[in-house]
């Protein structure tokens, strides 16, 4: 069954179209990404599903019932910024919330042992790592079935992304389905079964990570690392180029040709060159390919 | 509506009330300030008040002089206050000199042969001076000056009366149809045809402490009130909570009850603590019967919606606290909050009159502060919670147009 259905789903915010015909199905139990650059339209997506924001046409289905107040309770929502009072303790905060959503008290206690959270701390004394964690704590205290995270590991240092990480995938375990929106192509590589591409309102491609990758089809990626210059030389000559922190990721169709000419004309606009390799294509190629463009 | 929604939103808002410094101050510390000051600086009993006079007159050896007068002047005492503070000068222009100087208050000169005059028995004069720039001081002045000479002449006059009967006895013939009392009598009363007795009579009015205590309340309803409903929704819509409390099963609606209601619980134990306050402190307070509580409730209703309303027509927090600054600054004065209606100009007196809580408060003091009977209250009351109905819907209105443009 369906955890969630969506028909071509159209929104907009006066002039601007933040959804243009977005049809998506996710699968009970599976945990689904979102991925795309700033204002692709994943939080506004999020919202409509989560938060009851309003949407000009489309149909939503949540387990094959439309979207209501009364589906509200089968979907945990963890948005991007914190949800807690600041002068409100952790426990205070989960207190409130059950209130909220007449949730059972006694689940609050389970809840801060699960996350580790200081039960006495006050929200605003929480770093940003724990203040994620304590919207997460939220968003289960009435064990929806659907959890809905938006950038859960935006702002994160690395050990605390991790811990969400395994977090997240516990949630997996225990048959939750989860709908999560990023923009670090790692992540959705690292967590999701499946996941969406989208851009400029639109999903694009929707697949497992090696069936997205498999879109590239027979073209391989030449990456070129050193003190590069003359790049848009070179992108006249292959325009599917796209570079990161002074590493240059081009995608070709015949490498054995390419190679030499690339590093051909990169050396005769003065570069220096550090190393090349062939490369495995990533979903940033994916996107580079479907839009022309990178994803930051 | 989810009755455990709307206690949970109102045991999340006094938590934070509590733990907010500067909420606290607002809803505490400032209006006690407020009756501490006013209450201090016009509360209480006012002190009986001194005149400085100044004095000339001149040596005589007359068995009664102008010397005489002074040293009864300075002898006259209200409840153990001496009221006539004397010094004396040399001459006239040299008194007058002083007085325009504000060095004293009146100057009384009694010229050349004032006591041969009155131990002869003729008409004796006695000029003074007083200063009328400051009309209010000029009464009080002229007021204890010419008091103390009427009670001094009516003292003559008795005086006077005594020494004519005297002289009457010695020659009135024993055998007359009409007693020599009857005639005494009647010789007192061409002197003094009225006999003004005071009696003090603890009366039904307001003390100044009382009506401090009703103008704290107001005072909650034109600061606290506003700013802390206004601002409190204001920051959860910021926030995002508003939006997360309208995405559970509770709604906009229940959100908006139990910010009122909190409000509400909030304010009431500010005035109680007001009230409670002014009786440690001095001694005196109004506590309020129920028709007074209600007329308070419908105040805060009032408050509370005119709060919402300007927040949720600015949508900013600084505008709502500035905006709400603006009004409730000149209102305190314009509506009769902290001054009587009595001392308004003319054309305030409609602000104080139609203005709600201006009303509200002056309907609160009518039946706490002068014990009007309840019937002559009652209408209104019903206007003023119409009035208040009136603003609430304006302000849910409102409330409604914000959380829509949530979605
Ligand atoms: N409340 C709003 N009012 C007006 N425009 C909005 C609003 N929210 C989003 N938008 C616009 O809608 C588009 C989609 O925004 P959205 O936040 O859904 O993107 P996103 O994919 O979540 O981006 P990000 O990665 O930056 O979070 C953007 O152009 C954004 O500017
Ligand atoms: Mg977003």
């Amino acid at each position: 069954m369906n955890a969630i259905e969506i028909k071509d789903l159209w929104k907009s915010y006066g002039d601007v179209k933040a959804l243009r015909g977005v049809s998506l199905e996710i699968k009970e139990g599976e945990i689904f990404a979102l991925l795309g650059p700033n204002g692709a339209g994943k939080t506004t997506l999020i919202r409509i599903l989560a938060e009851g924001l309003g949407y000009d046409k489309g149909e939503i289905r949540i387990f094959g019932e439309k979207l209501s107040k009364k589906t509200a309770r089968l979907i945990g929502y963890v948005p991007q910024e914190s949800i807690a009072y600041d002068l409100l303790t952790v426990k205070e905060n989960l207190e409130f919330y059950a209130d909220l959503y007449d949730a059972p008290k006694d689940k609050i206690d389970a809840l801060i042992e699960r996350f580790e959270l200081p039960a006495k701390k006050k929200a605003k004394e929480l770093s940003g790592g724990f203040k994620r964690r304590l919207n997460l704590a939220i968003s289960l205290l009435y064990d929806p079935k659907i959890l809905i995270l938006d950038e859960p590991s935006t702002g994160l240092d690395v050990p605390s992304r991790r811990k969400l990480w395994e977090l997240i995938e516990s949630f997996k375990e225990e048959g939750k389905t989860i709908l999560l929106a990023t923009h670090y192509m790692e992540e959705a590589e690292a967590l999701a079964d499946r996941i969406a591409i989208m851009n400029e309102g639109k999903v694009i491609a929707i697949g497992t990570a090696d069936e997205l990758k498999a879109l590239i089809g027979e073209e391989s990626i030449i990456q070129v690392e050193g003190l590069l210059k003359g790049i848009e030389k070179l992108r006249e000559e292959f325009p599917k180029l796209i570079e990161k922190d002074g590493i240059l990721r081009i995608q070709v169709k015949n490498p054995r040709e390419s190679l030499p000419r690339i590093v051909e004309i990169l050396i005769s606009q003065g570069s220096e060159i550090k190393g090349v390799k062939v490369e495995e294509p990533t979903l940033e190629d994916v996107f580079l390919k479907l839009t022309g463009r990178g994803l930051e | 509506m989810k009755l455990r929604a709307i206690k949970g939103i109102i045991l999340k808002d006094l938590k934070e009330i509590r733990r907010e410094k500067m909420v606290l101050f607002w809803i505490f510390v400032f209006p006690l300030m407020w009756i501490t000051l006013l209450g201090g600086i016009w509360g209480g009993e006012s002190p009986p008040i001194t005149v400085d006079v100044g004095v000339v007159y001149f040596n005589e050896t007359t068995p009664f002089t102008a010397y005489d007068v002074v040293k009864i002047m300075e002898n006259v005492t209200i409840e153990g206050v001496h009221i006539f503070n004397i010094r004396t000068y040399p001459s006239e222009n040299s008194g007058v000199d002083a007085l325009k100087h504000g060095k004293i208050d009146a100057l009384i000169v009694f010229p050349k042969g004032f006591g041969a005059n009155i131990t002869r028995g003729l008409q004796a004069k006695v000029y003074v001076y007083f200063d009328k720039s400051d009309p209010q001081n000029y009464q009080i002045v002229s007021g204890a000056i010419k008091g103390f000479f009427s009670e001094f002449e009516k003292r003559m006059q008795e005086k006077s009366i005594e020494i004519t009967f005297q002289y009457m006895e010695r020659y009135m013939p024993k055998e007359t149809s009409i007693s020599i009392d009857e005639i005494k009598k009647h010789l007192l009363a061409m002197a003094n045809p009225l006999v003004l007795e005071e009696r003090e009579v603890k009366g039904e009015t307001a003390s100044a402490i009382q009506f401090y205590v009703t103008s704290f309340i107001g005072i909650q309803f034109l600061f606290a009130t506003m700013i802390s409903i206004g601002a409190g929704t204001l920051e959860e819509i910021e926030k995002g909570t508003l939006r997360r409390i309208a995405a559970s099963p509770a709604t906009a609606w229940d959100f908006l009850i139990g910010k009122m209601l909190s409000t509400f619980i909030t304010i009431m134990v500010s005035i109680f603590v007001g009230i409670t306050y002014a009786k440690l402190v001095f001694g005196e307070t109004v506590f309020p019967s129920p028709l007074g509580w209600l007329i308070i409730f419908i105040a805060a209703v009032f408050s509370m919606s005119l709060g919402l309303a300007i927040a949720m027509g600015t949508r900013s927090i600084k505008a709502t606290n500035a905006i709400v600054n603006l009004i409730s600054m000149p209102l305190l004065f314009l509506a009769a909050i902290v001054i009587p209606e009595s001392i308004l100009p003319e054309w305030a007196r409609p602000i104080a009159n139609y203005f709600p809580l201006g009303r509200a408060l002056k309907d609160l003091r009518l039946l706490e502060l002068y014990h009007r009977p309840a019937s002559e209250i009652m209408p209104d009351v019903l206007w003023l919670a119409l009035g208040s109905f009136c603003m609430l819907v304006i302000a849910v209105l409102l409330y409604n147009w914000a959380v829509k443009r949530l979605k």
